[in-house]
């Protein structure tokens, strides 16, 4: 995964020492990561501060109230959007439209990127190069070229990443776990995983300005330029196969982040998957509107599905588990309000299931109720997803969600939508990160970015 | 059952019907490179969903050339784009016919073509990119030519291009710019002035 070619710390200090921009970088930024005691505060900036990203700043927030983090800086490229950051979070944070300006602080130790999908892979390579810790949402890139670059340059700087697949921290996230990790139902062959539709664009919206607020340029960043068009965001851009891919990036990144981690597969690929969809009839949305992909792992052999269906088939093939009163008040547990993704695993003696994936995932009550015998095995119990991410900050270790399980995760939805584009299957190389036998489907793991907003 | 032709292509592409027009485009990877032209026109020209159906079509046809076993329809399907390339069809249009080419690569025949829209205010930039993808060392060569004829602002995007391709290129004579911040807010930090 060697990037010979990418623009190492050495030559951008050169560069930097001779542009004629208006702004040079001075050595400082490029400096390690803090290294941070457990009771030093962490200073976090925020990349975007959208809807998304407003929700991540809220899940940080026992940590601030706690005195470990303090919110120092926002940026977006929506003035609205910018104006609202120290309103929410204080009067102490700094307001930026370009985010190089917030990495260019030293005493910005961490951030927190909650940007559009077609971003992810940018902002998280020029973090990690200014030394940010990085928590970044999911799902982690758009191109196997940037999930390389990622893991490399997260690995480089040596700085603690977190995705943001927060199902894998969640209480019954455990319980599966355990479950499937004991053996409970065998060997587990098939993982089912189930979804409802993405939306379709029914507006007839065509290309017009920007709204004065926008700045469609740096929204646009990595991607073609192309005319404002409304369809575009906010939210929206899940829609589209460049800026998001559908609900198979959108939620897949959350169901098969899960399926990853339970099947101890993180360093496990496929080798092949076949994806066939339905194409939306109008509108500027391109992802499949259904989808269906079947992923193909061998040693161990397994396969995983993943099927998009009409809600009402879904409420009868996977209906929701009923919680009663007395479960809620007894296990402390919550309704299932996502009924409409989840997955079965199938194992040799018998199957289980959840509901949800991301920030809500529910179990089904046998697993819930499962007691560990003597010798049992435990697993990993996350305290939360932004509590594990400091844990990693301050000690070393490497996160629940790593960039290298981020990425191996986002690589399974790009592979599924790029086999939905070209009508045909795929062959991967999980030891290369590489499509192998088509030169067309090789040639679209990477897709060239817009200078300067490039790896 | 109906043959599908050419000029039910163009026909049912062009129906009120959404679902008919879906497959309509879905289908135009079987009438390849003779459907190029008039679904260009119709990209460039329709009505707004007659004009997403038919370049959905035209990267039908680009994927079906590019799969395994089509290497010997991909020539003139090369060509056609190439053709497209060259007449007067909007900016808009010839953005993705740059992109289409890259996928399909051939640096022998399309490097050229291609490379003379660096010279091109407007599609420069989709064609240092569709040159930066498009394998082969007709490509690079174009890139470096390029270099010293493009004007100074656009320098700097042809050298990450042939980083990325694996070429040196002085970096104190063409510096890196992707961690260099241009953009203001016009946005006050809270309690400022």
């Amino acid at each position: 995964m060697a990037m010979n070619w990418r623009i190492r710390r050495r030559e951008f200090l050169a560069a930097g020492a001779a542009a004629s921009a208006p702004l040079v970088l001075g050595p400082g930024v490029l400096a390690a990561p803090a290294k941070k005691g457990a009771n030093e505060r962490i200073n976090v900036g925020h990349i975007g501060y959208g809807g998304r990203s407003r929700g991540l700043a809220k899940e940080l927030g026992p940590l601030v109230e706690a005195g470990e983090a303090q919110h120092v800086a926002v940026c977006d490229v929506d003035e609205k959007r910018l104006a609202q950051g120290p309103q929410d979070l204080g009067p102490q944070v700094d307001v930026y439209r370009d985010y190089r300006y917030l990495l260019d602080r030293k005493d910005i130790d961490a951030v927190v990127i909650g940007t559009p999908d077609h971003w992810h892979g940018v902002h998280f390579v020029h973090a990690a190069e200014t030394g940010k810790h990085i928590y970044c949402e999911k799902p982690a890139c758009c191109t196997i070229e940037e999930s390389k670059a990622m893991v490399a340059a997260a690995k480089k700087a040596g700085i603690a990443s977190q995705i943001g697949s927060q199902g894998r921290s969640q209480p019954e996230a455990y319980l599966m776990h355990r479950y499937l990790a004991n053996g409970v139902i065998g060997k587990v062959r098939h993982v089912e995983c189930f979804h409802y539709p993405s939306p379709v664009d029914t507006s007839k919206t065509a290309d017009s300005e920007p709204p004065a607020e926008l700045d469609w340029d740096l929204w646009l960043g990595p991607l073609r330029w192309r005319p404002y068009n409304a369809r575009h965001l906010p939210g929206v851009f899940r829609w589209l196969l460049e800026s998001g891919g559908g609900q198979i990036r959108d939620r897949g990144a959350h169901v098969m982040s899960c399926a990853k981690y339970w099947m101890n597969a993180d360093k496990q690929g496929p080798v092949t998957v076949e994806a066939t969809g339905t194409s939306p009839e109008m509108g500027l949305w391109d992802s499949a509107v259904l989808m269906n992909v079947k992923y193909t792992f061998t040693n161990p052999d397994w396969i995983m599905t993943w099927t998009q269906m009409p809600m009402e088939e879904i409420s009868k093939r996977f209906p929701a588990e009923e919680r009663t009163a007395a479960d809620l008040a007894e296990e402390g547990v919550s309704k299932i309000s996502r009924p409409g993704y989840g997955a079965v695993y199938h194992g040799e003696n018998g199957a289980c299931m959840h509901w949800g994936g991301d920030g809500g995932t529910w179990a089904e009550r046998k697993v819930r109720h499962w007691q560990p015998p003597a010798g049992a095995v435990d697993v990993y119990k996350s305290p939360g997803h932004m509590q594990d991410w400091f844990a990693g900050i301050r000690t070393g270790k490497k996160c629940i969600m790593d960039i290298e399980y981020g990425a191996g995760v986002a690589n399974l939805c790009i592979l599924a939508n790029l086999s939905f584009r070209l009508g045909r299957p795929l062959q991967w190389d999980e030891s290369k990160w590489e499509i192998v036998g088509d030169e067309q489907a090789r040639c679209l793991m990477s897709r060239p970015q817009r200078h300067p907003y490039h790896l | 059952m109906e043959p599908f032709t050419l000029a039910l292509l163009l026909e049912k592409i062009q129906s009120d019907d959404p679902l008919i027009r879906t497959d309509a485009w879905q289908k135009a990877g079987s009438i390849g490179p003779p459907a190029l032209i008039p679904l260009a026109i119709l990209a460039a020209e329709a009505e707004l969903e007659i004009a997403r159906a038919a370049r959905r079509g035209m990267w039908q046809i680009v994927h079906t050339a590019g799969a395994p076993g089509a290497e010997d329809s991909r020539p003139a399907v090369i060509k056609e784009l190439l053709d497209l390339l060259g007449g007067n069809r909007p900016a808009s249009v010839r953005r993705d016919i740059l992109w289409m080419i890259s996928e399909l690569g051939c640096g022998k025949c399309a490097a050229a073509p291609v490379a003379a829209f660096l010279q091109d205010e407007a599609l420069r930039e989709d064609a240092r990119c569709s040159l930066e993808r498009m394998p082969g060392e007709e490509s690079v060569a174009a890139l470096q030519a390029a270099l010293e004829t493009v004007p100074r602002e656009f320098q700097l995007a042809i050298a990450h291009s042939l980083r990325v391709r694996g070429v040196e290129v002085s970096l104190e004579k063409y510096p890196c710019q992707k961690l260099v911040p241009t953009k203001k807010t016009a946005v006050k930090r809270a309690g400022a002035a």
